[in-house]
């Protein structure tokens, strides 16, 4: 049954993320790709990351979207009769280059003998000492980090000296 | 584990290339060059989240959760710096900002 | 008992603290004024409270401090018959020097900070001499420096000021090293930083390393009391205000190096090298102190160089073992030296803030309110028979002259050389400065003396009387055991005691020198040989007097010996290892990537979609060729 949900879910991002990625109308495409986050997030939650999934819902597809949508709103790019799609040739050289890497990755992948993976369910627990006893460093990194941005956005984001 | 590695490692791989062909193509808006950015991010915490569950360790999601937290602060920044050069040019192509060339 | 040690402490807390807070905006300066003041009398009848129900060495912990693992330091503090007269003596004085500042700082605008300052301080030097363990001791002389450097360069708006209060600071600073590095040493031999305990540990550890320990806080005391080599600050501090002077450089914080000594006395006593250094420490410092008064024309810097010259003679008198007559002149010295200031503050603002006293005369008949107590002190200070200062420093001499031997004979015939030029100075100073004639192009021959306030002279009253009849405290023994002496000796002490008819022969060659010496001030300066003696000196200094007048030229030495060395080495440091290796090869391996950079760019097109495409293939590039290699 699980499985055969992470292959139906897994058409469904694809999918999605197809669409968002030739959509030339910007509002449309963060909607597609809305939905193919929201897929994902489920994919996290059939691999036992429910906080990650939970996360990815919140942050990806609500704020991170959210403040794309916000800075096309206010940038005005969303009007249709500007929008234009790159144009067909433009598209054979990507995609040739993402045919490489994907076939490379897919060959390793297949591959690549899987070690036998360890039995026990991961615990949110677990999840939360990792976090904080191993990576109790990378946390006030992060946070260091996101105290930059605000500042840095602030310091962009200021009107201009006139 | 309820399918094999190897298919959560195709299917990141996947969305990795169109994030990388969006990237690649919307030369003309960066918004979608910033939106194909995402996407590949997305693909590398697919891959965390799945050896997380292939290995039964805890590190890959705490990766995953690490790459999110570093992806809002990119976001905000990249996002202020979109609205910032849109102020300057009135355009939101790539290939207008060339002055690092000079 | 707690109670009152809890106040004692706390009230001039409180008052500085308040003061700081509320006073100026919230606080009307009449209220400011008093609850400084109120404060110290406060803790004066603290004091007297725990001097009635005194009868044994009573310790109080108040509360945890400092705690981790077995390191314990807890806010403990000790009252023994040492810390108790010493602390009667020190509220008791700083309460009249209150009352005087309030005087003095009449017109200033910032009293607020003045004062909450002086109460800091007073509580500093509280916990300082009430401390049971060291650390503790250690946040009160640290404390008192603080106070100490932030009221020498009080009026901060003057260079000259500010230098003068960061010189006290670093100065005493390099004693406090010694007092650090002693502390921690003696948690790690004696895991302990008690001082009771420490004191009964002695034995435990060989006599070298009590012998380090020793020189250790023999330097801390140099720095804090002012002692050769650390002396130059004192001279200069007396930029502050004049009842910071009284307060701070004469009567109390300067002590606290001689009263640090006197508390590990049965500790380090009982290394002879220790004692010895101490000695010739103080007698040393007392031979330089006066000389360089003998010639000063500052008022201020003589009494400067008198402290300086005093406290050599108790570090003296520690080092003979004497330890109740090393008390004895502390609180004399504090009676009198304060007295002394703050008559000179009474000069200084009667002549319109002129330091000078070669532009002085006269002032017998302007202000006799201040000649009579302050020629009291001068005649304490030059030892004549019969008053405090004279018993107090006798005392001194006899403990000196009991040790015996050519070493402490040495250093007796010191103490007397010293004594004879003290007398000289002091009774120079009070001539020079109260008799003769008003200078002529002075406002005051107008009669525009500006008139004192009553209170400044008010408060030197007291401290004359206790300066002159000080004595009474600790009579000599052919005249009947002395309170003090008594009180003070602890049981199991061996001070020794002199026979008296030696003491009585040491007392009469003591009063013969200070005799002499007041004749020669007299002889050089009195009556109608004062003016030209005025004018034969009024020019430039030269040879042997430029040479005290500068105190021993020791500043210029200091300066050629580290201060110039550390200059030049900072300036070799900066301008050619920092600015010419360190950036130098920054700069030019910057430049290096800037020119490789242009280089490169210069081959670009600057497109970022041309970047990105590029990035793309040879990121598929290198996928490529790893799945090659895999298969």
């Amino acid at each position: 049954m699980e499985t055969y949900l992470f292959y139906i879910l897994a058409v469904v991002t694809v999918i999605g993320t197809i669409l968002a990625i030739t959509e030339k109308h910007p509002v449309h495409a963060i909607v597609y790709l809305v939905t193919s986050f929201f897929s994902l997030a489920t994919i996290f939650y059939l691999l036992a990351a429910p906080l990650v999934a939970m996360f990815e819902v919140i942050i990806y597809a609500g704020a991170v979207m959210v403040l794309f949508m916000f800075v096309i709103m206010m940038l005005d790019l969303g009007r249709s009769d500007e929008a234009r799609r790159p144009e067909l040739k433009q598209w054979i050289l990507p995609i040739i280059l993402a045919g490489i890497i994907l076939t490379s990755i897919g060959t390793i992948a297949t591959g690549y003998a899987a070690a036998p993976h360890a039995s026990g369910s991961l615990t949110i627990r677990d999840f939360a000492e990792t976090l904080f006893r191993k990576y109790g460093v990378a946390v006030e990194l992060v946070s260091m980090q996101l105290l930059f941005a605000v500042v840095g956005a602030l310091y962009l984001g200021r009107k201009a000296k006139s | 584990m309820i399918v094999p590695l190897a298919h959560v490692l195709v299917l990141a791989a996947v969305l990795f290339g169109l994030g990388l062909v969006c990237t690649l193509v919307w030369r003309s808006n960066v918004i979608m060059l910033l939106i194909g950015i995402e996407i590949m991010l997305n693909a590398a915490m697919l891959v965390f989240v799945g050896g997380s569950n292939h290995w039964g360790v805890a590190d890959g999601q705490v990766f995953a959760l690490i790459i999110m937290a570093m992806t809002s602060a990119e976001v905000s920044l990249a996002l202020a710096l979109v609205v910032y050069l849109h102020r300057r040019k009135n355009t939101v192509n790539v290939d207008e900002f060339r002055e690092l060339k000079d | 008992m707690k109670l009152y040690l809890e106040l004692i402490i706390l009230l001039p807390l409180l008052g500085g603290i308040v003061n700081l807070l509320l006073g100026g905006r919230l606080l009307p300066r009449r209220l400011t004024e008093l609850l400084a003041c109120a404060v110290i009398w406060g803790s004066f009848a603290a004091t007297l409270g725990a001097a009635a129900s005194y009868t044994a060495p009573v310790t109080v912990e108040l509360g945890s401090w400092l705690a981790a693992f077995d390191f314990k330091a807890p806010f403990t503090l000790y009252l023994d018959p040492l810390s108790l007269s010493l602390c009667l003596m020190i509220t008791f004085v700083c309460g009249l020097i209150h009352i005087y500042a309030v005087g003095y700082m009449k017109d200033d605008p910032s009293f607020v900070r003045f004062f909450a300052l002086l109460n800091l301080f007073v509580a500093a030097m509280l916990v300082l001499i009430l401390a049971e363990n060291l650390p503790l001791l250690y946040l009160g002389w640290e404390g008192v420096g603080f106070c100490s450097y932030a009221l020498i360069g009080f009026w901060y708006r003057k260079p000259e000021n500010a230098t003068a209060g960061r010189k006290a600071f670093i100065v005493t600073r390099i004693g406090d090293i010694g007092l650090g590095i002693a502390i921690v040493w003696m948690f790690q031999l004696f895991g302990s930083v008690s001082i009771t305990k420490l004191n009964s540990m002695g034995y435990l550890m060989p006599i070298g390393v009590i012998t380090a320990l020793g020189l250790l806080m023999l330097l801390a005391a140099m720095g804090k009391s002012a002692q050769v080599p650390l002396m130059v600050w004192l001279p200069d501090a007396m930029a502050g205000p004049t009842p910071v002077s009284a307060q701070i450089h004469a009567a109390t914080m300067v002590t606290a190096g001689v009263y640090l000594l006197m508390r590990m006395f049965p500790l380090i006593g009982v290394s002879p090298t220790v004692t010895a250094a101490i000695a010739i420490t103080g007698a040393l410092t007392a031979f330089y102190g006066a000389t360089c008064a003998l010639v000063q024309r500052d008022l201020k810097r003589i009494l400067a160089y008198s402290t300086i010259s005093q406290i050599g003679y108790m570090m003296l008198g520690v080092g003979a073992g004497a330890i109740t007559a090393s008390t004895f002149h502390l609180l004399e010295h504090a009676f009198f030296k304060a007295l002394l200031f703050l008559g000179a503050g009474c000069v200084i603002t009667a002549m319109h803030h002129e330091q000078d006293i070669f532009r002085m005369g006269g002032l017998r008949r302007t202000i006799p309110g201040t000649f009579w107590p302050f020629l009291a002190g001068a005649v304490c200070l030059a030892g004549v028979p019969l008053t405090g200062g004279f018993f107090s420093k006798d005392g001194i001499l006899g403990a000196v002259w009991l040790k015996g031997g050519g070493f402490y004979g040495t250093l007796y015939f010191v103490g007397l050389i010293t004594a004879f030029i003290t007398a000289v100075y002091a009774i120079r100073m009070v001539l020079i400065v109260f008799a003769g004639e008003v200078p002529l192009n002075h406002s005051l021959s107008k009669g525009e003396g500006k008139p004192l306030p009553r209170i400044m002279e008010w408060s030197l009253i007291p401290l004359a009387v206790l300066g002159v009849f000080g004595g009474l405290l600790n009579l000599p023994e052919y005249l009947g055991s002395g309170v003090l002496n008594s009180f003070l000796s602890q049981p199991g002490s061996h001070e020794g005691m002199l026979p008296h008819a030696t003491e009585l022969l040491l007392q009469g060659v003591a009063a013969v020198v200070a005799v002499a010496g007041i004749s020669t001030a007299w002889f050089r300066y009195g009556g109608d040989r004062r003016q030209q003696r005025l004018a034969l000196e009024s020019a430039p200094a030269r040879g042997i007097s430029a040479f005290l007048m500068e105190g021993w030229r020791v500043d210029a030495l200091y300066d050629f010996m580290f201060v110039r060395p550390y200059k030049w080495l900072s300036s070799i440091l900066w301008q050619w290892v920092d600015e010419g290796c360190i950036d130098d090869t920054l700069d030019r391996t910057a430049a290096l990537f800037g020119r490789f950079g242009h280089w490169i760019g210069a081959r670009g097109d600057g497109r970022v979609s041309r970047s990105l495409i590029g990035m793309a293939a040879g990121a598929a590039l290198m996928i490529g060729w790893l799945a090659w290699v895999m298969l």
